[in-house]
This record gives structure tokens, C-alpha cells and sequence, in this order.
């Protein structure tokens, strides 16, 4: 168990900068999710957390000890790979023995630990199978076997469950969560699911383009998003983000939103009449507003029922399509039209720059 | 991701897609080139569609293997039948049907020995010798080759500078003639030749290798391990370069030394490759002759007669040409091989598992 810190990590491939600065710290027993779109950075962030890759310029701490230009092998942390990377020519045993061995422990103890992580991932029937006679879900258990034998500094995971199956990938993130409650080690996860980031993690760093966009608990991400693009990437179904333009913000704030005018009544923020914003509400804010009342009037594109709930996709002239979530046995028809109502504490209001405008 | 308002883009996207000029003139070479394949096509068809008519589709398929069964036929397997036939024949004659039938005895006068480990006590003496001299090299042969072969391998499958060149260059004596091997390295190992310049600049003594049995067989085993190592090369790293890199990362990430890393996992996963340049090394040094006969002749005196190199001697160079002798210990040699290559099929067959 340990903590880590990295600052200014930068990390160049060639001409191609990949990371551009990263000043992260993670504390002892935490468990930090990297999530971000495919290729933001967050697989070659964790390479160089592992020591696999080399920082480029900056620093990388563990438990306070500079270990920047360590190789991998001492650095003390595990990895679960994406392809499991099992040695393939030996058994399950032994591919959870094969770092014991490398540190010359005592064979007794090398048995008991292997034995104790089998027990806790339910591998002991397959001690003695080769990776191939596994299923998806055994190999990506013998994976994690292998990392909690050594008793690591760091956990890390990278994009773990990407490789199985949707049922199977519910869970093994359970069990990733008990795990990580059991054992309390620090873990780093990689994923670009933001409902495995959402799930697992205790804070979630967002990253695009080799930048972190926010780093927070998955609350405060969900609540208060710091930019448009961090709003758009945490929840499912995504926020909806329209275009809005400001037509005054003396005490409530006014805006145009397609042909329609609505107030947001939050404080003033001083907004130029005239200025762009982006309206973000979440789907789960929007509701029907059948007896009057209603802010918005919506043309119905698409109703997919869920049972649980239903998500209807509908048009406003002027704006993108626009999501809802509403009950699950809401019964509307293509084409109909709904007035609706944005929840207004749930209002996000975002500038040019896509940076969220202060809330009360 | 639509958003995309709150940062410049930093690099416009890498994947603009342009077709290189080299590769449209490739397209349109290839294009010209096809040219005359598909005008003979389109002369054939007509032809190919009547003898279909005439035999029926089922029967195509051994319309074009028909080519090659007659060269088959005529090539390979008369010659092995014309051979069986020498072999339980007896005289000087030629033409099988002048020679008279002697059954196995072709075969009772070549394993005629007083003790099979030692050559001198056999009747047919160079036939032994040719045996035990070719079981010695084909073993400091595959031995070498294997060991060299690897530690190339294991070089060049590393990112070491002008990687390219040194794989072309290790492979370069493969394209060569084994013939043309033997006459640069006799150029280079003869009495006045390059080495005994350099050892006799240096202030020694000339060396005659070529009279010197143990240095007469130590330079048949090199030249031979120097002309055909760059192919065993090349399966071994193919073998390489198939073992998933992250096992490597993860074994380091397993803090493996370096050693361990070689032992425990490149090695066991390059296993049947290994088997396969074990086999393949081996059935082609059985087969050795070209190369060694026109280093040394198969000398000095019998030191590097090779079983075949007996064979061409017995049939062909000798005074008395003793067709039968050479067919019967063919024959040998034949079976011999076939063992061995039936080693090579299970060998793949465990490297397809």
C-alpha cells in the first residue's frame, strides 16, 4: 500500500506529445479511476505510473521516493493487464507462483499465498489448468491472482474488463469492488466506461488529450461537472448540451433557447446580454409539464422503453435532439409533442470555452 | 465526444487520407503487368469450357493437377523406382533390363561388418566411414547451428541500431550456392590462402587445414553452420516475434531477471520452433554433400566422406561404377530420412497445437 504523486508528468512519442503535463496525487488506500474517450492518454498514463514507459519530463513519486527513472520491475506495483497476459506454458499456480519465485520467497509461503488469492477469487479447482483451458472470466481472475499474491504497492488495472462479456463485466466490477473493501490496497483503474468509473471509483480523474479535465469524487463529477466536455462524458444517458444565447441577467437570468425564451432563476452571474452559452441539463432533469407550465415544447423522435424507465428522443427546432428520461411506463408517440420543464437546480451553464459558469 | 469548444484542437488529425504516388504507379505496373495473364485467360476459357462439357465439373479439379503429376511422375517417383530396381540388381549394365536380379544382396554386402562401430572391419569400409563421418558432423552441425542460430535470433529480435541490415546480412549466404559458399571459403582456408596470410602477418605458423582431419571436419561444420544458419535464423525469429509483448511487460512488471526471462518464458514458448530448426537442420545435414565435398573433397584421406558424397562416388566417380551398391545404400539413406521427416510432421503438428 502506498500513495503516489505524479508532477508534470509529460510523455512524448516522437514528434507526438501524448501527455502534457499531469500533476496527480493519489492517497494510500484509494481507489482513482483514469477515464477518458480512446486515446486521451490514459493507457500510456498508467504505463508510466508502472514504469513501462518513461516520463518524458516531470516526476513520479511513490510513498514519497523518487522513482521517475526506475525501471518497472522496482517499482513494487502490479498490473492487470488488458489481454490478461498470462504466461501461457504454465498453469494457473504457477502463473501466480511466477513473481513469488522471482522474489525468493520460501516455497511454504509462496503456496500459502498463491492458495489464499485462489480461495478468494475462486480458482482453487484450476491450479492446474493452463490459461487456455480457462474461460474469459477464470483468466481475467488468475490475472488479478497474480497481482494480490505480490501484495503490491499499487494496483493497477488496465481497461480489466474490456474483454468480457456484458454480464460478466457487471460481475467482476462487483467483485473489483470487494476486492478493493477486503483488501484495501490503493488501485489504479484504467477504463473508458465511465459507469465502471462511476462504480468503482473512490475519486475519477477525466482525461482528453493527454490533459486531466477534472479529478473528483463520482458525485461531484455527476453534480458539478467543471467543463462541458466532463458533463457530456459522466452519465448515461449523456447530458444534453444546447446551444443558448443570453438576452438578460438582471437577477434572474434570461435565455433563448431555439424559439423559446426561458428563465434560469440562479443568481446573476453578469452575463452580457447577447453572449453564447451552453445549456446542460441531464435527461433524468427534464420533465413533462402536461397542464401548463411547460418551458420547452418537444416533437417526439423516439421512444425506447425500458421498463424501468423509458428514454425518449425529441426535437426542438434550432437545437440538437434532445434526451429524456421519464418513467417506465410513460406511453408517448412518435410525433407527439410534450411541453416540458427543466428541473431547475439542475441547470448547467457553460461558456464559450466549454468552462462552467459558477453556480450559487 | 461533440463538444470540442473548450480547448484549441492541438494538431490537426493524423489519418488524412492520401494515396502516396508510389503506390498509385504500383497499382498501375501491376495493372500492365496483369496484361498478358489476362489475355491468356481469356484465350483458355473457351478450351477449359469444352473439356468441362466433355468430363464434367467434378472431374476439373484433376485436369489441373495433371501437369504436375507428370512432372511427379517423372521426376520423382520413376527415379525412386528405377533406384529400387538397381538396388536388388546386380552388373555394370545400364539399363535395368540387362541387369541380372541379385535380391538383397546388394543390401547383405553393404551391412557385411565385423562390428558396426567400427567402419574399418566392413566390407563395403567407406560406406561406414561415410555413416559415422556424416553422424559426427550432422551432430557439431545441428548442435552449432541451433546455438547460433538463436543467440542471432535472440540478437536480432532486439531494437538494436540498423536491426534491418543485420537480418538482410545474416540471410544473404542462404541465397548463395552451396557451391559458391565452399569455393570463397577454400579461397579462404587454403594452404596460401586468406587466414594463413593473416596468421602468418600476425607472426605464426601456416596451418594446413585441409590436412589436418579434425580441422577438415571443424571447417565443414562451420562453413556449413555459416551457410544456412541465417534461415533457422529467421524461423527462430519468427518464433520471437510471436510472443506477445506483454508478457514480457508483465513478467517485468514480475520483477523476472533478466536470465529467468530467457529460461522460463522465451524459451519455452519458442520450443516448437526449436524443434522444427532441430529437425529440419538435421535432415538437411544427413543430406550434406555439395558443400563439404567441394571444400574438402571428402578428405584428407576419408575424414569427410559423407554418406552421399560415397553414393555419387560409388555410382558414378569410381573406375568400376557400381550402380547397385550405391541404389542399395540410397535406399538406406532414403529411409533414413523419411524417418526424420515423419519427426518434422509431428514436430509441426505439436507446433499447430
Amino acid at each position: 500500500m502506498a500513495d503516489l504523486k505524479l508532477t508534470g508528468a509529460r510523455k512524448a512519442f516522437g514528434a507526438v506529445d501524448v501527455l502534457h503535463g499531469i500533476d496527480l496525487e493519489v492517497k494510500d488506500g484509494e481507489f482513482v479511476v483514469f477515464v477518458g474517450p480512446s486515446g486521451c492518454g490514459k493507457s500510456t498514463l498508467l504505463r508510466v505510473i508502472a514504469g513501462l514507459e518513461m516520463v518524458s519530463a516531470g516526476e513520479v513519486h511513490i510513498d514519497g521516493e523518487r522513482v521517475t527513472h526506475l525501471p518497472a520491475s522496482d517499482r513494487g506495483l502490479a498490473m492487470v493487464f488488458q489481454s490478461y497476459a498470462l504466461y501461457p506454458h504454465m498453469t494457473v499456480a504457477r502463473n501466480m507462483a511466477f513473481a513469488l519465485e522471482n522474489m525468493r520467497l520460501p516455497k511454504a509461503e509462496i503456496d500459502a499465498r498463491v492458495k489464499r488469492a485462489a480461495e478468494m477469487l475462486r480458482l482453487t479447482d484450476y491450479l492446474d489448468r493452463k490459461p487456455k483451458a480457462l474461460s474469459g472470466g477464470q483468466r481475467q481472475r488468475v490475472a488479478i491472482g497474480r497481482a494480490i499474491v505480490r501484495d503490491p504497492k499499487i494496483f493497477l488495472f488496465d481497461e480489466p474488463l474490456s474483454n468480457l462479456d456484458a454480464e460478466l463485466r457487471v460481475a467482476t466490477r462487483k467483485e473489483l469492488a470487494a476486492l478493493h473493501a477486503e483488501l484495501g490496497g490503493t488501485m489504479i483503474y484504467v477504463t473508458h466506461d465511465q459507469v465502471e468509473a462511476m462504480t468503482l471509483a473512490d475519486r475519477i480523474v477525466v482525461l482528453r488529450a493527454g490533459r486531466i479535465e477534472q479529478v473528483g469524487a463520482p458525485l461531484d463529477l455527476y453534480n458539478r461537472p467543471a467543463n462541458a466536455f466532463v458533463a457530456g462524458f459522466i452519465g448515461s444517458p449523456r447530458m444534453n448540451l444546447l446551444p443558448a444565447t443570453v438576452i438578460a441577467d438582471d437577477g434572474t437570468l434570461r435565455l433563448r433557447l431555439g424559439a423559446r425564451e426561458i428563465a434560469v432563476p440562479q443568481a446573476t452571474r453578469g452575463l452580457r446580454a447577447g453572449s453564447a452559452v451552453t445549456l446542460g441539463i441531464r435527461p433524468e432533469h427534464i420533465a413533462l409539464a402536461p397542464d401548463g407550465g411547460g418551458q420547452l415544447d418537444l416533437t417526439v423522435d423516439l421512444v425506447e422503453q425500458l421498463g424501468s424507465e423509458a428514454l425518449v428522443y425529441a426535437g426542438h427546432a434550432g437545437l440538437p435532439q434532445i434526451t429524456l428520461r421519464l418513467d417506465g411506463q410513460s406511453r408517448l408517440a412518435r410525433g407527439a409533442t410534450i411541453p416540458v420543464r427543466f428541473s431547475p437546480d439542475h441547470i448547467h451553464l457553460f461558456d464559450t470555452d466549454g468552462l462552467a459558469l459558477p453556480r450559487p | 465526444m461533440s463538444d470540442g469548444s473548450s480547448r484549441p484542437p492541438g494538431r490537426p488529425s493524423a489519418g488524412t487520407a492520401r494515396v502516396p504516388a508510389s503506390a498509385r504507379w504500383r497499382d498501375r505496373a501491376a495493372g500492365l503487368a496483369g496484361l498478358p495473364v489476362a489475355l491468356a485467360l481469356r484465350l483458355l476459357d473457351p478450351l477449359m469450357a469444352a473439356v468441362q462439357r466433355l468430363i464434367g465439373a467434378g472431374r476439373m479439379p484433376y485436369v489441373f493437377l495433371f501437369p504436375n503429376f507428370v512432372f511427379f511422375g517423372l521426376f520423382v517417383f520413376l527415379p525412386i523406382g528405377i533406384n529400387l530396381v538397381f538396388s536388388v540388381t546386380g552388373g555394370p549394365a545400364l539399363f535395368p533390363s540387362e541387369r541380372p536380379f541379385v535380391g538383397a544382396e546388394q543390401y547383405a554386402y553393404l551391412f557385411d561388418c565385423g562390428s558396426y562401430l567400427d567402419p574399418s572391419s566392413c566390407r563395403e569400409d567407406h560406406f561406414w566411414r561415410g555413416v559415422s563421418n556424416t553422424a559426427v558432423f550432422v551432430l557439431f552441425q545441428v548442435g552449432t547451428m541451433v546455438l547460433v542460430s538463436l543467440l542471432t535470433a535472440l540478437v536480432l529480435n532486439r531494437p538494436i541500431r540498423g536491426r534491418g541490415f543485420f537480418r538482410a546480412v545474416y540471410f544473404f549466404p542462404v541465397l548463395l550456392s552451396p557451391v559458391v559458399v565452399a569455393l570463397i571459403w577454400k579461397w579462404i582456408l587454403q594452404r596460401d590462402g586468406l587466414l594463413n596470410a593473416a596468421i602468418t602477418s600476425l607472426g605464426g605458423q601456416k596451418i594446413l587445414f585441409f590436412v589436418d582431419p579434425s580441422w577438415a571436419m571443424f571447417w565443414a561444420v562451420f562453413v556449413s553452420v555459416w551457410a544456412h544458419m541465417g534461415f533457422y535464423t529467421l524461423i527462430l525469429l519468427a518464433g520471437l516475434q510471436a510472443i506477445p509483448s506483454d508478457l514480457y511487460e508483465a513478467a517485468e512488471m514480475d520483477r523476472t531477471p533478466r536470465w529467468r526471462i530467457l529460461w522460463r518464458i522465451t524459451l519455452p514458448l519458442l520450443w516448437p520452433n526449436m524443434i522444427v530448426v532441430i529437425v529440419l537442420s538435421l535432415i538437411k545435414g544427413v543430406q550434406t554433400f555439395d558443400e563439404v565435398f567441394v571444400l574438402t573433397g571428402g578428405g584428407p584421406g576419408t575424414a569427410t566422406l559423407m554418406v552421399v558424397q560415397y553414393i555419387y562416388e560409388t555410382a558414378f566417380a569410381n573406375q568400376v561404377q557400381n550402380f547397385g551398391l550405391a541404389a542399395a545404400a540410397s535406399v538406406v539413406l532414403g529411409l533414413v530420412l523419411f524417418a526424420l521427416t515423419l519427426a518434422q510432421l509431428a514436430a509441426t503438428r505439436m507446433k499447430e497445437r
